[in-house]
């Protein structure tokens, strides 16, 4: 058995452990706001494209949705095990450090984009469909701005939780503050921003009307696949070296 | 602060040479400026060792150094012939059980030891983690979710996990935390058999009597330094043979004084404003001796109090000597 087969198995346990946590469900209600929001906008008669991107898509899913799911999945991902202690298990095993880290980022990837991307996907379809094919080419391109964001904010803050205890702190403090606020108001740092390369990377299917998306799709591409793979390739390493504590003793 | 000079673990005299599967060698590890592990050298062979100490005595840092968790700061560590740090693929050969209780609660017992089965790259996962459980004795409880177990099922379902690949050294931290006594014998058995087959084993622990019964050979552990290694029986002798302080108080201190001074075991006597002060380096011979002396003086017991009996005390007393 080579060392690929490892992949589902822990991959399965990290699943149960994500999405068996109490947080979990608080995340599905917040995943389900856009999508209530999108029946009240239908209902009202308020379905156009600019509307619905940028009260519902990029003010709830964008700013608040993507970035928590994503942060606290991808922290929690090896977050959770350091903490209470059962990465012990993981870590004396004759698997591959990237193996480990493959497993956890996939998993942690798979549930950010399932929850993010169905709650955008019904949100547009609910409230764009009358729009026509804007309305469904909109739709798709909001979905792949949370998939490329699910990638990129699960694989910096997995690595960065190998890396501080930390990490779900400094994750929430970046969302708020620098993506949050910083992003807005600084022309500058897009090329520092997940949001902005999420925004970037949609215009290869459609070019969403919000102004403040400053990259084109090549640049969002290019830059969240940097990001990925310097992350996960930083979350080997530091496995790699990752020490347990001598604990009490 | 040396060790005591006892045979070596794992490789009596009497024994033929043989590699040893766990080698120190002048390994330190220091944490800033907290040194948790100072320069402790052994080799163990096959058989069941038990690594001794109060707790922060460094034990769970030495075990993490061997588990290949922890760079040691000076010095070498060997498993096996090989460095365990950075080596994942040593633990095909490396069986752990963490001191920490936490076990995937989620997980039924049978789906935690297929899961490190498959990780092991086991070909009949399933059948081996079946074959662990029973030699633990959890056949029973196997379908139950782990979070639903007893602290003792806990730490055996930890055990039948790192047994499921047959592991050639099994490293345990306080395996024995929160076992019964029936589930304790059993765990004494299992690792009795294990070291039987030739595996070697290294369990850590605070409880002298729990070395007792299943460790042959031990190491003691105090402050972070190797105090005493060897044959079980040796180092006991050392740490039961100390000097113990008594306190007594009777209906007659003065009269009472005078029997003990004919006891043989005890070297001086004290009378203090509070009763006797007494010190013997037999503690065992002389609680025997005290219910006949008080008889043979007429003297009636009021309270008999051994001050100095915490382990800690012990371990003080092996590493001043």
């Amino acid at each position: 058995m080579g060392p690929w087969a490892a992949i589902p198995e822990i991959a399965k346990v990290t699943l149960r452990q994500l999405l068996g946590r109490r947080r979990t469900l608080l995340l599905v209600l917040l995943a389900a706001l856009p999508v209530l929001l999108a029946v009240a906008f239908r209902l009202a008669d308020q379905t156009d494209v600019e509307r619905f991107t940028r009260r519902i898509f990029d003010t709830i899913s964008m700013t608040i949705l993507l970035p928590l799911v994503a942060i606290l999945f991808g922290s929690g991902a090896f977050g959770s095990e350091i903490d209470d202690g059962t990465i012990v298990y993981l870590l004396a095993k004759p698997v591959p450090r990237w193996i480990l880290v493959a497993a956890k980022a996939l998993s942690a990837m798979a549930v950010a984009i399932l929850l993010t991307g169905v709650s955008t996907a019904l949100a547009g379809f609910i409230d764009l469909l009358p729009a026509g094919n804007d309305g469904v080419l909109a739709t798709e391109a909001q979905l792949l701005a949370m998939v490329v964001g699910s990638a990129c904010y699960v694989s910096l803050f997995l690595a960065l939780s190998l890396f501080t205890r930390r990490a779900l702190v400094i994750g929430i403090g970046y969302m708020l503050v620098w993506e949050g606020a910083l992003s807005f108001m600084l022309p500058g740092i897009a090329n520092l921003s997940i949001r902005q390369y999420s925004l970037g990377a949609a215009k290869a299917v459609y070019n969403l009307p919000l102004e403040e998306a400053r990259l084109s799709a090549e640049t969002g591409f290019l830059l969240a696949a940097v990001l990925v793979a310097v992350s996960l390739s930083l979350a080997v390493w530091r496995l790699m070296r990752f020490e347990l504590p001598g604990g009490s003793d | 602060m040396t060790a005591q000079t006892v045979p070596e673990v794992g490789t009596p005299a009497s024994s033929p040479p043989q590699t040893p599967a766990i080698e120190l060698a002048h390994v330190a590890r220091w944490y800033g400026n907290v040194v948790a592990v100072n320069d402790v050298s052994f080799q163990l062979g096959a058989g069941v060792t038990g690594l001794l100490g109060p707790n922060g005595a460094g034990k769970t840092t030495l075990l993490h150094m061997l588990a290949g968790f922890l760079a040691p700061s000076a010095g070498e560590v060997r498993v096996l012939g090989r460095s365990p740090h950075r080596d994942p693929s040593v633990y095909r050969q490396i069986g752990l059980v963490p001191e920490r209780e936490a076990v995937y609660p989620f997980l039924t017992g049978l789906e935690f030891v297929t899961f490190n089965a498959r990780l092991q790259g086991l070909r009949d996962p399933e059948k081996a983690a079946r074959a662990s459980i029973a030699r633990v004795g959890l056949d029973d409880a196997m379908d139950r979710p782990i979070g639903t177990y007893s602290k003792g099922m806990r730490q055996r379902v930890k055990v039948a996990g790192s047994l499921v690949h047959d592991p050639q050294v099994l490293l345990l931290d306080e395996p024995f935390n929160g076992m019964d006594p029936r589930q304790r014998i059993a765990m004494m058995d299992l690792l009795g058999q294990l070291a039987a087959a030739g595996r070697t084993i290294l369990f850590s622990s605070h409880i002298l009597e729990e070395v007792e019964q299943v460790g042959t050979q031990i190491l003691v552990m105090v402050a972070g330094r190797l105090a005493a290694s060897g044959d079980f029986r040796a180092i006991r002798a050392l740490m039961t043979d100390r000097p113990h302080m008594i306190t007594i108080r009777s209906s007659d201190d003065r009269k009472l004084a005078t029997a003990l001074m004919t006891d043989p075991v005890v070297f001086a006597v004290e009378l203090t404003p509070t009763g006797l002060s007494v010190q013997t380096a037999q503690l065992g011979v002389f609680r025997s001796h005290i219910a006949g002396a008080s008889r043979w003086a007429g003297v009636r017991l009021l309270e008999v109090v051994s001050a100095d009996e915490s382990l800690e005390s012990v371990f003080d007393y092996l590493v001043r000597r």
